[in-house]
């Protein structure tokens, strides 16, 4: 029941915050020097032209009355309307999701994987050469600019030897299963599973170089992390006493000093998985992955504002939804934080 | 017609063309320059004049009165060259990286047409690798060569160029001027949409007036592409053309711009069916469009003309440069755009892959507005550009890929004057002028986009340098978003404008018109240098001769 009412709150919270972040997208509009009518009208184009395309767009309207338009749009699912590419918003922009989320997940998944058992080793070998290996692999993920590791892992990798491609997502993970669960007339279609395992080959094939350069910062960060929080742990006296206990070392590390550490990098994951999201630019565009990330940048340089908007809003209400995962999950597992 | 009845048309024309130009221009460097192979090199520099700031006429001895348009043109250049309205700097070169079992030369518009590709070496399939895909496949709703280039395989216009950029037939197969402001199409028989619907000249007309009129459809972006062009209608089964005033340049315009689309199937359609597949007469027909992502063609089989060696085409596209080029070198595509010259070498030190350049139609320069201190002064204006050592920053900062310039009009282009060379660097003679133009001491800013153009902010600190050492002026670099400083220069307001900025400029039309009406007279949309009677009125009477095309 506290739970519940935990996130309910956390959940009215949420809300309020991605109101905020609409308000900011909207308001951005007209902070941000460059009028949109310059970017959609032909350069010819009259004063009449010009001020029917305000119109088309809203732009003759009042400031509140061209929110509540917005805020209304937005509750329907509608993001505007970009005339540089006579495509609704929401459809580019939601097109482009998936390929973003794949990515952060991906590079968290790498992160994960490598991070804690990296982390683990490192502290509870301290001062041998695994903890220095550790540490200096943290020292330099973290150092490490991803352009600059994105095009050495591509040079390397895809150019010198061959083993991965270069860049390109020629399928989603979505597509991928989908040769699993295909439904049609409303009956589901046999499991194409040699098509599944096709592409999902390729697909981890695309995305691993893509997620090794995202996740390699993150890796370090929580590599990090596991190894202050272990040591920390490990020297807590409710280890002495397990291990006075008798218990085997591997049970009071794995079970009970990481199950503490655990905490606070389940916060940190959440925290970056929410700016992975938002924060792939480079990386889709070293990689040409078709993400969030470089629909906002091509959409800033030409002005259209619907995709901006859009784009960041999305963004914005991924990063929230995260967070409020984010707190569920530390809610449970450490259940004080809940009262 | 009347003096006035030509004078309101001029005007009427200028203003078109400005917005043509503008467009064409701007939209047109979106995708970040080109590249190549060396340059000529230009001639020495003719000296700049002086003169009085306003004043007008020919200087020293007198020139005889130009006849024909292209003399009325290459005399705009003379005077543009010796009033230095602009720091003339440099012609952009188109630099591709191609695989090389490819046969492909390399087009100065900068289109990439598959149909001139030859397969000389494994599968008959050719990836090309563009720095973005398009914003929509409808053939009149966009301004940017990388849509261009996915459009073009598609669809045919009225007329084409070939690789040199001569006009060639195309979906008209002769053309002529019936009268001032009306030109004839006759079109060919015999060809079909990609739905096997029969071409009428009905949709040619149909094309033509969905571009220049808004009420026919969309409000095309690409209406002042078609300068001057009032309408189309169908007569005696060929299609007649109207234009406000004579336009010279009308056969041209239809040789850069203007796709065919079915009237019938257009009209069907929403807007958003229409960007996303495309029914033209081009070589090429869609198989698959993912937004974004690829789109994939496969030949024509009822092609009215040769049909392509290619038989699986697909166009993707990487915004960095370093992923085409890497791509490229692991056989992941057969043909990338915009190798900067830092990636040249890459490219050249395979046995597979090879570099192709061709000089562009983008001139890159650095402008200066005519009504403000000190670039009021022609003094000054000329100083700036004798400050300039042009070719190191060809060889240094461009690496040998763009050519030098001394005049708007690029060499080839219809009105290029051969007589006018770039400015030599004299740095005596620029601070003298300085001097004599009473700005000494001056401190100057030079505004330019960033990684608009191609190593546009190096340019530019390489000419703010040179310019900071003369003695008595002084000059930074203040670094811009390229969207911020395009809405100040198309404002339509000069006191909108930057004082002096680097800007590039593309012309497919391959006629000094469309560079010189828009930036340089006092009609023009992103004029910089107006009140240049000499110079308008070189243009006006331009503007009311026929041309060749």
């Amino acid at each position: 029941m506290a739970l519940g009412r935990f996130l309910l709150k956390r959940g009215i919270q949420g809300v309020l915050v991605v109101w905020g972040v609409v308000t900011a997208v909207f308001l951005l509009r007209f902070i941000t020097p460059g009028d949109p009518v310059t970017f959609v009208a032909p350069l010819d184009a009259g004063a009449e032209l010009r001020a029917q395309i305000a119109a088309d767009l809203g732009l003759d309207q009042p400031l509140y009355v061209q929110y509540v338009d917005y805020i209304a749009g937005l509750l329907q699912g509608d993001m505007g309307y970009s005339y540089l590419r006579g495509t609704e918003a929401s459809t580019i922009v939601f097109a482009r999701v998936p390929a973003t989320v794949e990515l952060a997940v991906a590079a968290t998944v790498v992160a994960i994987v490598i991070a804690i058992p990296l982390g683990v080793i490192s502290a509870t070998r301290r001062r041998e050469p695994a903890d220095y290996g550790a540490t200096l692999f943290s020292l330099v993920g973290i150092s490490t600019p991803n352009f600059w590791l994105g095009i050495m892992l591509i040079l390397v990798l895809s150019v010198q030897f061959d083993l991965f491609p270069t860049s390109r997502r020629p399928i989603g993970l979505f597509e991928t299963l989908a040769f699993l669960v295909t439904v049609e007339n409303g009956i589901a279609a046999p499991m194409n599973v040699d098509a599944f395992l096709d592409g999902l080959w390729t697909w981890l094939w695309h995305i691993a170089l893509p997620a090794v350069t995202l996740g390699t910062y993150f890796t370090a960060l929580v590599t990090r992390l596991t190894r202050s929080g272990m040591i920390e742990e490990l020297g807590q006296p409710y280890v002495r006493a397990a291990r006075a206990k008798g218990l085997p070392e591997s049970l009071i590390q794995y079970k009970h000093a990481l199950q503490n550490t655990l905490i606070p990098i389940v916060t940190v994951l959440g925290l970056q998985l929410g700016t992975l999201i938002g924060g792939a630019v480079i990386t889709e565009a070293v990689f040409a992955w078709p993400g969030l990330g470089t629909l906002v940048i091509n959409a800033i340089n030409v002005r259209d504002w619907p995709l901006i908007q859009g784009s960041l809003i999305v963004i914005g209400t991924g990063f929230v939804l995260i967070n409020i995962f984010v707190d569920a999950l530390y809610a449970y597992l450490n259940p004080r934080v809940v009262h | 017609m009347s003096r006035d009845d030509s004078d309101v048309n001029r005007r009427t024309y200028l203003k078109y063309v400005g917005g043509t130009a503008a467009t064409v221009g701007l939209a047109g460097c979106s995708d970040s320059g080109g590249d190549g192979s060396d340059g000529e090199d230009g001639d020495d520099g003719s000296d700049g004049e002086d003169g009085d700031d306003g004043s007008d006429g020919g200087d020293g001895e007198e020139l005889p009165e130009p006849e024909t348009r292209e003399e009325h043109l290459q005399r705009a250049n003379l005077r543009l060259n010796e009033r230095a309205p602009w720091v003339y700097l440099n012609r952009q070169y188109s630099v591709y990286g191609i695989a090389s079992r490819l046969d492909w030369t390399a087009r100065r518009d900068e289109r990439i047409e598959a149909q001139a590709i030859s397969v000389t070496e494994g599968e008959p399939s050719v990836t090309i690798t563009q720095s973005s895909m398009d914003s929509g496949l409808d053939p009149h709703d966009h301004r940017e060569t990388p849509t261009d280039n996915i459009v073009v395989q598609a669809h045919d216009g009225v007329l084409g160029r070939n690789a040199d950029g001569d006009i060639i037939d195309a979906l008209a197969t002769d053309y002529e001027r019936l009268e001032e402001g009306r030109v004839r199409f006759e079109i060919r028989d015999g060809v079909t949409f990609h739905n096997g619907d029969e071409l009428q000249p009905s949709d040619i007309a149909y094309s033509v007036n969905r571009v220049v009129d808004s009420e026919v459809g969309i409000e095309s972006p690409q209406s002042d592409q078609l300068a001057g062009v009032t309408g189309a209608e169908v007569v005696d089964g060929g299609v007649e053309v109207t234009s406000d005033g004579v336009n010279p340049i009308v056969f041209s315009l239809f040789a850069s711009y203007c796709k065919v689309v079915q009237q019938d199937w257009i009209e069907a359609r929403e807007t958003s069916e229409i960007n996303s597949d495309m029914n033209g007469t081009g070589p090429f027909q869609v198989v698959e469009y993912e937004q974004d992502v690829q789109i994939v063609y496969e030949p024509y089989a009822d092609y009215w003309g040769d049909a392509p060696e290619i038989e699986e085409l697909t166009i993707r596209a990487a915004s960095e440069s370093s992923t085409r080029v890497s791509q490229l070198l692991a056989g992941e595509t057969d043909l990338i755009v915009n190798v900067p010259p830092q990636e040249v070498s890459r490219v050249r030190g395979e046995d597979t892959t090879e570099v192709t350049a061709v000089p562009s139609t983008r001139v890159v320069f650095n402008a200066m507005r005519y009504d403000v201190e000190p670039f009021s002064s022609p003094e000054f204006r000329q100083a700036m550009n004798y400050a300039i050592d042009l070719d190191s920053i060809i060889d240094n900062v461009l690496q040998g890929f763009a050519d030098p310039t001394g005049q708007p009009t690029l060499e080839g282009f219809v009105g290029y004057n051969g007589e006018v060379g770039p400015y030599p660097q004299d740095v005596e003679q620029a601070e003298q002028l300085v001097e004599d133009s009473g700005h000494a001491d001056a401190e100057i800013t030079l505004e330019t986009p960033v990684g608009r153009y191609l190593r546009d902010v190096e340019i530019a600190q390489a000419v703010a340098s040179q310019i900071d050492e003369l003695s008595n002026v002084s000059c930074d670099v203040e670094q811009r978003d390229f969207a911020s400083l395009a809405g100040e220069v198309t404002s339509g307001d000069i006191e909108n404008m930057p004082h002096f900025y680097l800007l590039g400029w593309g012309n497919t039309t391959f006629d000094a018109s469309q560079t010189i009406i828009p930036l340089l007279t006092s009609d023009g949309a992103l004029s910089s240098y107006r009140e240049d009677e000499e110079v308008d009125e070189l243009m006006s009477e331009s503007q009311n001769l026929p041309g060749e095309n």
